[in-house]
């Protein structure tokens, strides 16, 4: 899987509670966003089987069921795996830029 | 909310927009999706303003489109993502044109070649933006088509004012293998999406 700021956020979100089945404009405002780049990306994790799908029960008469997504077992573990190595990245890539050039003052 | 139904019918349209735009057999699911969710937007209680509701509803919908267009692998997404890399070259080109055509008219009123000329470049801008607006509308088609026998009739005029002039008929003959090119690929792209379209809501 190759990580990218718009599926950090999305695996942040989903992680924030990995229990809560989460709809797509539940996630668009968690992860902050839009939908055109959010669905792609909720649709490739869902071909990877890292997410499952469900619609849920309309309550009242008339109204439109909506699609709840939620990771699955191993879509956690991966997940998980993947935030840490992201954020162990991080602070090495922010350690390259701090540090002068050498011969340089500072 | 005042002009809910009409919002929300706009909001659907898009949708259904972005949805032509996927693969058939998931087309009418993406479409329940998408389309449950513009309610849930425009009764959002966590924003309070209602016309700021109302722009996220339709810039959700608008965004599906985007976001379906720009879409890898579909044969649109590949479309898409070259109209976008010539799409600012083209539009600069268009104002030169319009531009240059202005300026000779004014230099030189009498002459009509400089008439033809600003046609043609008015034609081009509009044949660019209905591309972008509707690239498979029967109007894109017509004005590009219009576009470029205008441009051919400059080219011929040029001919015409330097008989001994090879190079404009060098250029007449380039400027038809557009067209040569366009008009079978536009007939099967209109022949596909009569195939595809009108079996599902998403198609509607």
């Amino acid at each position: 899987m190759r990580m990218t700021g718009p599926l950090e956020r999305v695996l942040g979100a989903f992680l924030a509670d990995p229990a809560a089945p989460r709809y797509g404009y539940d996630l668009m405002k968690a992860a902050r966003l839009p939908s055109g780049t959010l669905y792609p990306l909720l649709a490739r994790l869902e071909h990877q089987k890292l997410v499952a799908s469900a619609w849920e029960t309309p309550q009242q008469e008339g109204q439109r069921p909506r699609k709840y997504y939620q990771l699955t077992g191993e879509g956690i573990r991966i997940a998980r795996l993947e935030l840490a190595q992201a954020s162990a990245r991080r602070p090495r890539a922010s350690a390259r830029a701090g540090r002068p050039a050498p011969g340089s003052l500072g | 909310m005042r002009g809910e139904r009409q919002l929300l019918r706009l909001g659907e349209y898009l949708v259904r927009r972005a949805c032509r735009q996927l693969p058939p057999d998931v087309r009418e699911e993406r479409y329940r999706e998408w389309t449950a969710e513009l309610p849930a937007i425009l009764h959002d209680p966590q924003v309070r303003f209602a016309p700021w509701r109302a722009v996220r509803m339709l810039g959700y919908a608008a965004d599906t489109l985007r976001g379906t267009a720009m879409t890898p692998g579909t044969a649109q997404g590949r479309i898409s993502r070259l109209r976008a890399t010539v799409d600012v070259p083209l539009q600069v080109a268009c104002l030169v044109v319009v531009a240059v055509s202005v300026w000779a008219v004014v230099q030189a009123p009498g002459d009509a070649l400089n008439y033809l000329r600003l046609v043609w470049g008015l034609l081009f801008v509009a044949s660019v933006i209905r591309n972008r607006v509707r690239p498979a509308g029967r109007m894109t088609a017509l004005l590009g088509t219009s576009a470029i026998l205008a441009a051919w009739a400059v080219l011929l005029g040029g001919a015409a004012l330097a008989p001994g002039n090879w190079v404009n008929y060098v250029l007449a003959a380039l400027v038809l293998v557009p067209l040569v090119a366009y008009l079978p690929f536009a007939w099967w792209h209109r022949r596909r999406q009569a195939r595809t379209g009108g079996h599902n809501a998403a198609d509607r």
